[in-house]
């Protein structure tokens, strides 16, 4: 992958961020704020501006784009998701690759790091099992699998998966039992972020 | 929705601007999204700040005032402030003698701090932290820690921020806030919701003829929901939830604040308030500098909240110790 590839990425993420607003805004609001279309569209409108000024080097456009959403807002996805690009921009800093050997062990890197951050834990129903789930799907998929055809099938099973099970933190293990049948916003915004690579 | 605005999306900054416009002897910007006392920090002084969603003034930012808090980290509303202006926040309120954070117990507000503490903790800059967990609907009495932050805080912040106020050391001032914060006790109730500007969306449903017993301040659930019931009957219920975490006895001290959440009027809490002392009088208990009135809101949320605060001989010094912001004075 190169810088420019790399910024078409970041386009597109940001125009499926506009378009999942309305309905990650109504899937939040049942069980939490009702904002994270509203953090999601903020974060992809700085996205976009830093975009035409960020560095032509992968990890600098990582770094430009995880600034972009610390600077969004401080709800905890923008949070967190901000937290997510600065692990993966220092990861290729480091000299690590993101083929699909090297890239499941980034997944698994951040989930631990967010975790950390966080506080939530594998199983809780939130984006960690689905990044999770990216994760285990790639070393499982065959050598002429697409990367992002594996992704969007994980994403899609784990939501299936979650659906069924109750959340267990932040304001949605309030609501355990109504969350039961409902899915994860979060989880179904990693979902709509894979199917727009 | 039906609410007095431009700009949904400049509803924060428009806020920001004009509380600064009124009371520009009390407050300055030192950021974007950062309240500080217009006079700047206080040289040797530790440094208390805040920080969280907005639409619950006077909390957090109001409380910015001598006796009280420093500087105030503001998020849009309901959503927690940005780390930068966490750390702009720290910075505007170190006076040489250390930052104490004391903020709500919620997810995104503390990766924020954290973040925060950790981008400027250093040799020469002491930073300490104390959340605030009184809400006793949000988390069962074994895990206190889960709880989340309401209307207590504005306790912790008076406590604190007479301890800073009176010289007291980085620790002393901590563990002040620790001590208000662990003696806090909060239980909600809510009648009709707010609205979320950016969204449009109300915080929660509920019928007309309803009442949801122990709601959170963002609509987070309750115990029960069902018919409104006479005043009376609800303070009772609300002090047999708190109480018993209080260990209460004959000649012990306790300060009261019963809370508007925005719509709910002074007369409703008076009503409330005159049962309470009922209650506080009967067990022999003896109240001090009770708090009637609008301390912790939800925007134009119907509903109060009960908050208790049982006093030793520290605290009740400190929580009468003189403090100015133009949203109270002691």
């Amino acid at each position: 992958m190169d810088a420019a590839s790399l910024k078409n990425a970041f386009m597109r993420w940001a125009d499926a961020m506009d378009k999942a607003a309305s309905e990650l805004n109504a899937l939040d609001a049942q069980l939490g704020d009702g904002d994270l279309g509203i953090t999601l569209k903020k974060c992809a409108a700085n996205v976009r501006a830093t975009l035409t000024v960020a560095p032509d080097s992968l990890p600098g456009i990582l770094r430009a784009a995880s600034q972009a959403c610390a600077d969004a807002s401080g709800s905890s996805f923008g949070t967190l998701l901000a937290g997510g690009l600065l692990i993966a921009g220092k990861w290729l800093e480091a000299g690590k690759a993101l083929d699909r050997v090297a890239l499941p062990e980034l997944l698994r890197h951040a989930v631990q790091k967010l975790s950390a951050r966080g506080g939530a834990q594998l199983g809780d129903k939130t984006m960690l099992d689905s990044l999770q789930a990216i994760a285990q799907a790639i070393e499982e998929a065959s050598a002429h699998d697409d990367l992002a055809d594996v992704a969007r099938a994980a994403t899609a099973s784990a939501l299936k998966e979650f659906r069924s099970q109750p959340n267990r933190i932040g304001r949605a293990r309030m609501f355990a039992q109504k969350s039961i049948g409902l899915d994860d916003p979060g989880m179904v915004a990693v979902m709509r972020m894979t199917q727009s690579l | 929705m039906k609410k007095i605005l431009n700009a949904p999306s400049a509803y924060v900054d428009e806020m920001l601007a004009g509380l600064c416009a009124a009371y520009p002897s009390s407050y300055r910007l030192a950021g974007d999204r950062v309240l500080a006392r217009a006079g700047g920090a206080v040289p040797g002084k530790v440094g208390i700040i805040t920080g969280g969603g907005s639409g619950h003034l006077p909390v957090f930012l109001g409380y910015v005032g001598d006796g009280l808090l420093d500087a105030c980290a503001v998020g849009n509303v309901f959503a927690g402030p940005r780390v930068a202006d966490c750390v702009s926040a720290i910075q505007a309120a170190n006076g040489g003698a250390g930052v104490l954070a004391l903020y709500g117990n919620y997810g995104g507000d503390r990766m924020n701090f954290e973040m925060a503490l950790e981008e400027l903790e250093s040799d020469t800059l002491k930073l300490t932290s104390v959340r605030v967990a009184d809400d006793v609907v949000s988390a069962p009495a074994d895990e206190r820690a889960r709880r989340r932050g309401v209307a207590g805080m504005v306790f912790a912040f008076k406590i604190a921020g007479a301890r800073a106020a009176a010289g007291g050391s980085l620790d002393e001032v901590t563990a002040a806030a620790r001590k208000a914060a662990d003696a806090c006790r909060s239980i909600g109730v809510a009648l009709a919701p707010c609205t979320v500007p950016e969204s449009g969306l109300a915080s929660f449903e509920i019928a007309d003829t309803e009442i949801e017993f122990g709601m959170g301040i963002h609509g987070e659930p309750g115990i029960w929901r069902g018919p409104l019931k006479p005043a009376d009957a609800l303070t009772d219920e609300m002090l047999d939830l708190l109480l018993p975490e209080l260990n209460l006895a004959k000649g012990d001290s306790i300060s009261v604040l019963v809370n508007s959440l925005g719509a709910t009027p002074h007369e409703e809490l008076f009503i409330v308030y005159r049962r309470v002392a009922e209650a506080l009088a009967q067990r022999g208990v003896r109240v001090v500098m009770p708090l009637v009135g609008r301390y912790a809101t939800s925007m134009e949320m119907t509903g109060m909240s009960l908050t208790l605060m049982p006093l030793d001989a520290e605290l009740e010094r400190l929580l009468q110790a003189p403090a100015n912001c133009p949203f109270w004075k002691v």
